[in-house]
């Protein structure tokens, strides 16, 4: 008799425990759902695969040209020459990349013009570069202002435009380095940036060209750091 | 009497089977039918593995890179420790290097935060109360106006090429997605960039009055730390002219 009530407690307890667990089940198989649609989409993944390959690929060819770098390097310290090209050169190249040189090659002119009734104002000129950077554009000019990393645009009196802390005034000739097709078709693209200046009675033009010439920055000594100095981790 | 205990028993014992088998049933059918999103899923999950695994062949490349750049630098000091005259080609190199976006910076500044304005408190359209990728392009004019050494927004440094655009609704800058809220680090002199951003009828005003959530810190510690650009300078098209 006694036996009897264990296995009837025993066994009802084993059905509760098995329920319990069946619930938990549930629930996790109800979160993993929600969590499957949080995460992306199939196309989304693959941009975003196909960038990180992209980067990667970058990333590895940088790599190697920074080895034959340190190989010149170590060559030269090991035939004890005289003069250091390799430094000059890593030198000349890194100016070209602050924007102290003026560069050629393929890329797009954009001719911007105020109108009888509408003037071209700074955020046409900002928006234009931005879209220029987007479709990965080399260098950048805005008459014969070169875009380095702190050129600003602005107007001051509600109508002359400042670039560089300079004036300058239309028409406004932007160019820009870089792919001509995929400049071509990222500002041409409906509803894009040629529309919607068009769209808002503003004056555009624009040629592509296989030698567009970039001017050089002209103010080298206002980019001396101020306020700025290299961070040393060791510091905190 | 013991005849109807054990029916008692058995009976209650049969109930819970039943039920016991009624629950696995319903969950093998849930499994089932979740198993057929997993199927949608499955190209979504491996895509998703690999988008991870290249994304870690890359910060392991990335790194590899890095200390490639230490040892070019120690070279460089070798090399100009030859001969005075490449003191100067180093110096200068460094200084470049400092420009280009290719060091970590520290300095004073500011830090302006943006968000997107709280829908139960602003009227209006939510157009107008959402941060934009056109609103970060013209934070960071105005602080490159306002005389800012360097900037970077969520961790992504402002070099000259820097585009800031916007794929469905995620904005992306460098080609990085950046997510709310809005970080964007200036050094410079403080008084002065906070001075210029704040001015009346300056567009962090614009984008307040238009139910954004702006706050503007000024650091006058030498707290701020800007990332390095994370990312390559490489002319494809463009070559010096001369």
């Amino acid at each position: 008799m006694k036996a009897k009530i264990t296995m009837t407690i025993s066994i009802a307890c084993i059905a509760l425990i098995l329920t319990l667990v069946m619930f938990t089940q549930f629930k996790t198989v109800d979160e993993t759902d929600i969590t499957a649609i949080e995460t992306m989409r199939e196309t989304e993944l693959r941009t975003e695969l196909a960038s990180w390959k992209e980067k990667y690929e970058e990333v590895r060819t940088t790599i190697e040209e920074r080895e034959s770098k340190i190989k010149e390097y170590e060559d030269e310290l090991l035939n004890d020459a005289n003069t250091s090209s390799i430094l000059e050169n890593e030198v000349k190249e890194s100016e070209a990349y602050l924007g102290y040189t003026s560069l050629k090659g393929q890329g797009i002119i954009v001719t911007l013009k105020d109108n009888d009734i509408y003037n071209i104002e700074y955020q046409d000129l900002l928006r234009l570069i931005n879209e220029l950077n987007n479709a990965g554009a080399e260098a950048i000019s805005i008459n014969d202002e070169r875009i380095v990393s702190m050129s600003e645009v602005t107007m001051v009196n509600n109508r002359i435009i400042l670039v560089n802390a300079k004036r300058i005034s239309g028409p406004y000739t932007v160019k820009a380095i870089g792919d001509k097709k995929y400049f071509e078709s990222a500002l041409s693209i409906k509803g894009g940036y040629i529309d919607e200046i068009k769209a808002a009675g503003k004056d555009i033009e624009y040629v592509t060209d296989d030698n567009v010439i970039v001017p050089a920055y002209d103010d080298t000594e206002k980019r001396e750091l101020k306020y700025a100095r290299e961070y040393i981790e060791s510091e905190e | 009497m013991s005849k109807i205990r054990n029916l008692k028993i058995s009976l209650l014992l049969g109930i819970m089977c039943m039920f016991l088998t009624l629950g696995i049933a319903i969950q093998i059918n849930t499994v089932k039918n979740s198993t057929t999103t997993v199927g949608k899923t499955l190209v979504e999950n491996e895509l998703r593995d690999s988008t991870l695994r290249w994304k870690q062949r890359y910060e392991e490349a990335y790194a590899e890179l890095e200390d490639k750049e230490e040892e070019l630098n120690s070279l460089r000091e070798q090399v100009a420790s030859k001969d005075e005259s490449y003191g100067g080609l180093t110096n200068k190199l460094e200084q470049y290097n400092l420009l280009l976006g290719n060091t970590e910076l520290i300095g004073k500044g500011i830090i302006i935060t943006l968000k997107d304005g709280d829908s139960d408190k602003v009227k209006g359209y939510a157009t107008d109360y959402i941060v934009h990728d056109g609103d970060i392009l013209e934070v960071v004019n105005a602080l490159k106006n306002a005389g800012a050494e360097a900037i970077s927004v969520n961790g992504q440094r402002i070099i000259s090429n820097t585009g800031i655009s916007c794929v469905g609704n995620v904005i992306t800058i460098n080609g990085e997605k950046v997510g709310v809220p809005y970080e964007i680090q200036a050094i410079g002199l403080t008084s002065q960039l906070y001075g210029s951003v704040t001015m009346p009828g300056g567009y962090l005003e614009l984008l307040e009055n238009a139910g954004v959530q702006v706050d503007v810190e000024q650091v006058e510690k030498e707290t701020i730390i800007i990332p390095r650009y994370n990312g390559i300078y490489k002319f494809n098209y463009a070559t010096i002219y001369e």
